[in-house]
């Protein structure tokens, strides 16, 4: 059984469309107009039982709200979703034992108090025994090195410890699948790296599924093999983030250092000069040619040092949001795992407005 | 509850008894509770001089109500109250005014409005119960300072001072929590409208404007033109003040008398209730439906 299921899962909006001015507004009081926002379209996947997997979008991709349909806090409008073999909507504390929801922009943690008294809350919210209680405890402050924080009023805390804190009062009910929407936001890159390293050392340990959104590509090469991608409420891509570059961005960059000036124009002629920097300059090469024309650059220029690289995963990312968004593009890359995408494809489907 | 909150786990998943979640019963309730009042205590004690001015603001109504009342009635009755019953009326007032105080609606509000209901949304704990615990907590710190007070006050001015025998007083505490009870959940429902509406918090305003004459805040309830008083009589305001304030200084005391009030109590705690249930279940189904 998956950890997570989505078939065909669709959340559309109706949404009154404001008028400006005075005129506007009351127009509006009378004759209200709506406007469908699709805010999820027909999304399909699974997610296996502790598999991390990383869901990217740009803001108002759907990415939320398909989270907060897998918490059951949402209605999908149709399609099926089921987590740990809940529906979520009619899972109940049973199915809220089972899971934690980690929202970077909203905490639960009480503002005026230590982070142990909500702790203690939770405790007693999840019904966790002591001994549990003490041992998860334990666990985490060792993990996400909190002893110092523990007595400290939340208020006084800084973003990154409050994050700390905020996993570890979602996470002392051990639960098996964690939604987490975008934790690093706003954290200094220390803390990021806290919070990944934390996040893969506790899934490892649990077998816990994760399910990680974020604006951080680094959040997502450190912690996922697996990527979602969704943009206009639409799944553009499931599958290895390795596979996607090599999709989308079939190029290689070949990072050379020269040992005597060559001009731009003499590199031109072997690829796209990217960086040009004397000594140091960086060409972009088909994918299928890189080992050939590196060959030739050793042979033909006076290079010290060549290096091959795959481009970064932020601008492999940029080009599938650039690329023509749209159904068609969805039929391309979602290979297998999401048929009512591809289905919305063949019928030319209309774009998606954008909504979270 | 939630829609669905108490029905099976869908999908015919066998269910082991250590993963049924947590412990649903009074026992589990009582824990969660005792944790819920600690925090809220705790987080009170942060607020100390907070809740000390709001305390403040809280009898100088009363008081300077008290004030203009005795005056007028230093020549002679007024409607069957003298001075001292005057004095008695509002110092009760204050006392039941702070136990049966509510405030949800400003909170249940935001919750809603900026989000925060999303993580008690996904906690195996209706969030209503956050809220009681939040007033038991502040209730019992108040009230006994309000008790603290008036007991200093009672000592020096025999006016304000109340005979009240055993009967009487449990007959007050039984009035006073089903008004805390009918108060709770008026300002808990109205939070909720926040579902719909971005001016829960202004219809909360109308609500204590009504209140000042409805519920005897101003004066009385007897002192009201009788129109007035009848149409009180059969809504929930003076149920959550007047009548527990009555009972206490015995301006109510008769057997039909306190069967009538304590049936209109009871009859709008179930009303209230049932509005709670239909616009929590309305209200979830509308978030569900277009988001928080």
């Amino acid at each position: 059984m998956p950890a997570i299921l989505v078939e065909g899962l669709t959340k559309h909006y109706r949404v009154k469309v404001r008028e400006p001015g005075l005129g506007g507004a009351v127009r509006a009081l009378f004759r209200p107009r709506y406007r469908e926002v699709r805010a999820v379209d027909a999304v399909s996947f699974r997610i296996e039982a502790g598999e991390v997997v990383g869901f990217l979008g740009p803001n108002g991709a759907g990415k939320t709200t398909t989270i907060k349909m897998l918490a059951g806090l949402l209605y999908p409008t149709s399609g099926r979703v089921e987590v740990v073999g809940f529906e979520p909507w009619r899972g109940g504390p049973a199915f809220k034992s089972r899971f934690a929801l980690v929202l970077g922009n909203k905490q639960q943690l009480i503002w005026d108090l230590p982070p142990e008294e909500t702790f203690l809350v939770n405790r007693a919210i999840y019904g966790i025994g002591w001994p549990e209680y003490r041992r998860a405890l334990d666990e985490l402050v060792a993990l996400l090195r909190l002893e110092d924080v523990l007595g400290r009023p939340v208020r006084q805390l800084s973003q990154g410890e409050r994050m700390k804190c905020e996993l570890a009062a979602a996470l002392l009910h051990r639960p098996e699948v964690l939604f987490l929407d975008e934790p690093t936001l706003g954290l200094d890159v220390n803390a990021q790296e806290t919070i990944r390293a934390f996040v893969r050392d506790y899934s490892q340990r649990h077998g816990a599924t994760v399910l990680l959104t974020s604006h951080y590509m680094a959040d997502v090469t450190a912690l996922a093999e697996r990527v979602l991608i969704i943009n206009h409420g639409t799944l553009l891509y499931d599958g290895a983030l390795a596979t996607l570059a090599e999709r989308t961005l079939p190029v290689k960059r070949v990072t050379l250092v020269l040992a005597a000036p060559v001009p731009r124009a003499g590199l031109e002629r072997y690829g796209t000069v990217r960086e040009y920097e004397p000594p140091r300059a960086v060409l972009e090469v088909p994918r299928q040619d890189a080992a050939r024309l590196s060959a030739r650059l050793l042979a033909e220029l006076p290079v010290l040092d060549l290096g091959i690289s795959d481009p970064p995963v932020e601008e492999v990312i940029r080009a599938v949001f650039a690329a023509p968004a749209g159904p068609a593009d969805a039929a391309i890359w979602s290979a297998g795992a999401a048929p009512a995408a591809r289905a919305a494809a063949r019928e030319g489907r209309q774009e998606p407005q954008e909504a979270e | 509850m939630r829609p669905g909150e108490a029905s099976a786990p869908a999908v015919g998943r066998r269910e082991p008894a250590a993963e049924r979640g947590p412990k649903q019963g009074a026992a589990g309730l009582l824990t969660r509770y005792a944790a819920l009042v600690r925090a809220a205590w705790l987080t009170d004690l942060q607020y100390r001089a907070a809740i000390a001015i709001w305390l403040v603001l809280g009898v100088a109504q009363p008081l300077v109500t008290l004030a203009v009342w005795w005056v007028v009635a230093g020549e002679g009755q007024v409607g069957g109250y003298d001075q001292a019953d005057f004095a008695q009326y509002f110092f009760a007032l204050m006392l039941v005014d702070q136990l049966t105080l509510a405030w949800d609606v400003w909170y249940i509000d935001r919750w809603i409005r900026e989000g925060e209901l999303n993580f008690r949304l996904a906690r195996p704990l209706d969030p209503i119960h956050e809220a009681i615990a939040d007033n038991i907590a502040y209730k019992m710190k108040t009230g006994a300072l309000v008790l603290a007070v008036w007991a200093g006050v009672a000592l020096f001015w025999p006016a304000v001072r109340l005979e009240v025998g055993p009967g009487r007083f449990a007959l007050a505490a039984l009035a006073v929590a089903l008004a805390a009870a009918i108060r709770f959940l008026t300002s808990y429902v109205n939070g909720l409208l926040a579902f719909w509406t971005t001016r829960a918090t202004a219809i909360a305003e109308l609500h204590f404007g009504l209140s000042l004459f409805l519920a005897g805040r101003i004066a009385p309830l007897s002192l009201l033109p009788p129109a007035v008083a009848g149409v009180a009589g059969v809504l929930w305001f003076p149920y959550m003040l007047a009548f527990p304030v009555e009972v206490l200084t015995g301006a109510v005391a008769t057997g039909p008398e306190l069967l009538r009030g304590f049936g209109w109590q009871c009859f709008w705690l179930a009303a209230w209730i049932a509005a709670y249930r239909l616009v929590w279940t309305r209200g979830l189904r509308r978030y569900g439906a277009v988001g928080g």
